[in-house]
């Protein structure tokens, strides 16, 4: 007797493909000369600026307070790194367009889920490196240096930082889809970044700013802060990345790669 | 409706500018049914790589449509694609990866289950012979691993439906053997659709073709209707017999008005018919006269590579069309 063959439904998951993407793109972030380069430059400036107080502090009996130079220290790596970020992030989709891109397209992810998994994978890669070298530092300088920090504090100043890495990160992910070029994208990014920057100055002086957040990071970390500007500023930034991203992911759909 | 369930592909007067400046792709209208092997034509810039961009939803028409197994293609039509498995011009590979790795991110790409894509990449890396080069980087790789590795990404889905484009670029001549008998293997159970410059590919592998010109589908049919437009007027005949008597046959064809050139090599004759000559009539009166004169006939046979003429004199003719093309695009298609 004949065997009848029965055609087997095969069930596809849903969220592979993002996650295949989300995975590669991590793996592909970390790898490349960018990012390894603002990983040394941060390790550098972060250990080498605490040894230099711990010296301070050691050779001329100098009180160092850990707040004071925490905030310098986060002061001076949102500055350098928001230029590192731009150049991170720019590549994301651009730098892919053509035949790398039509691989990975061509198969069955939607566009939706590719920009998606990119915007995440380099906004988790730039906030989460962020997070845990400025974290290591902080333990650092708690021990190391005149002992000022506040739990709380610490933590609210690393989030403020981060909820503008992150902004920045995605402003720089949405450029990526919308642009042919990496370096218009970047171009474009840097003049937002610095020209928005200082347009925001001239906010009135109860908004929170970049500049001012940056300005009163001493006292944050010192653990005087109001929650509620914290969690405004964090809800503000994810408002306004989610809106970014959007124009990114509505824009992007829509264009030919 | 019910025909258009049966298509694999379909193209509705699909039409592609880019920003304005550039016609890629001119009121396409296609249609491939399933188990055709569609061999893509046309000169370099004839729009072949945007059409099969066009059907994979990598690119979106400035207008008409696509349809792939009856729906839309579109940006987001991942359902579709799943079905669909494609190798570009120059296949391009992340860097640092192996081939088992990207095997398994391609199949993930796809959305396939660790207990599908497991045993499935092994397979197709046993089956494309790159076994004693699964743990390598493939960036070492050569061209002809290159492709092999690309036929194996776009066989991991198990598709119904194969877009190559130019499957046989940059590959040595085991390679491109290889290639073309996969191809035919593939031919029985898949739809295809080839893109290729190479006539001679198209010829032993395809059923169909597709000749696009400046972006223009001039032709569309299967590859003997392609065929039978060529106008047979090249013959080369192996005589035999005594070489006085051959070269006294010759100069009475030489006489004749239907060639345009008879040139004797040795006992190789060689005719060319002039512009209205009748083939049959010639050759006739050609048989007749070398049996007037005893000389044997070994063979014969129609010089030139068939498709390969056939496609030139498409393209010959659509460019000595001017302007009258613009009132007979549909009869030309």
């Amino acid at each position: 007797m004949d065997a009848v063959t029965i055609p087997i439904r095969l069930k596809y998951k849903r969220w592979l493909p993002y996650l295949a993407v989300l995975q590669t793109d991590i793996r592909q972030t970390m790898r490349s000369w960018v990012y390894r380069l603002w990983l040394l430059a941060m390790f550098l400036l972060g250990f080498g600026y605490l040894l230099y107080r711990l010296g301070v502090h050691r050779e001329a009996g100098v009180i160092q307070e850990a707040n004071l130079v925490m905030s310098d220290l986060l002061r001076w790596v949102v500055l350098g790194s928001a230029a590192v970020i731009a150049a991170i992030t720019v590549g994301s989709i651009s730098s892919e367009r053509g035949t790398l891109a039509d691989s990975v397209l061509s198969r069955g992810i939607s566009r939706y889920q590719y920009f998606l998994a990119k915007w995440h994978a380099r906004v988790l890669t730039v906030v989460a490196t962020f997070m845990i070298l400025s974290g290591v530092m902080l333990v650092a300088s708690h021990f190391l240096l005149h002992e000022n920090l506040s739990l709380t504090g610490s933590l609210a100043a690393l989030l403020l930082v981060s909820s503008l890495f992150f902004l920045v990160a995605s402003a720089g992910v949405t450029l990526s889809a919308l642009t042919n070029d990496s370096r218009v994208a970047m171009t474009l990014l840097w003049l937002a970044l610095y020209g928005g920057g200082a347009l925001l100055e001239l906010l009135p002086s109860h908004h929170p700013t970049p500049d001012r957040i940056l300005r009163h990071l001493p006292a944050t970390l010192r653990g005087e802060f109001d929650p509620t500007l914290v969690t405004d500023v964090l809800g503000y930034s994810i408002l306004a990345s989610t809106l970014v991203a959007a124009i990114g992911l509505v824009g992007f759909s829509r264009r030919d790669v | 409706m019910a025909r258009d369930a049966t298509l694999v592909v379909e193209t509705t007067r699909l039409t592609k500018i880019y920003q304005n400046r550039n016609i890629a792709i001119n009121d396409v209208t296609l249609a491939i049914e399933p188990g055709h092997v569609l061999g893509l034509l046309g000169p370099n810039g004839a729009g072949k790589t945007t059409l099969l961009r066009l059907i994979l939803g990598l690119h979106r028409p400035t207008a008409g449509q696509v349809k792939v197994f009856g729906r839309r293609m579109t940006p987001n039509a991942a359902d579709l694609r799943r079905r669909i498995g494609y190798i570009p011009t120059n296949p391009q590979f992340p860097r640092g990866m192996t081939p088992i790795a990207y095997l398994d991110y391609m199949a993930r790409l796809f959305g396939l289950p660790r207990d599908i894509r497991k045993p499935r990449l092994a397979s197709l890396i046993r089956a494309v012979d790159l076994l004693n080069a699964s743990g390598d980087p493939i960036e070492r790789f050569s061209h002809g691993m290159t492709a092999r590795l690309a036929v194996a990404a776009s066989l991991i889905n198990e598709p119904d439906l194969l877009i190559w484009d130019e499957p046989t670029h940059n590959l040595d001549i085991e390679a491109r053997r290889s290639m073309l008998e996969l191809i035919k293997t593939l031919a029985a159970e898949k739809t295809l659709i080839l893109s290729s410059h190479n006539l001679n590919d198209v010829d032993e592998v395809c059923n169909h073709t597709a000749v696009l010109h400046h972006g223009q589908l001039i032709f569309h049919g299967s590859l003997s209707e392609l065929k039978g437009r060529i106008r047979k007027n090249h013959y080369e005949l192996d005589l035999e017999g005594d070489q006085k008597t051959i070269t006294k046959a010759v100069q009475i064809i030489k006489t004749m008005n239907e060639f345009s050139k008879v040139q004797l090599k040795q006992r190789r004759l060689e005719l060319l018919l002039a512009a209205d000559a009748s083939n049959c009539t010639a050759l006739a009166n050609v048989f007749v006269t070398l049996a007037d004169n005893k000389v044997n006939l070994v063979s014969i046979r129609s010089v030139g590579q068939q498709t390969e003429q056939a496609y030139l004199d498409l393209v010959e003719t659509e460019e000595s069309r001017g302007f009258t093309r613009l009132y007979s695009a549909n009869e030309a298609a």
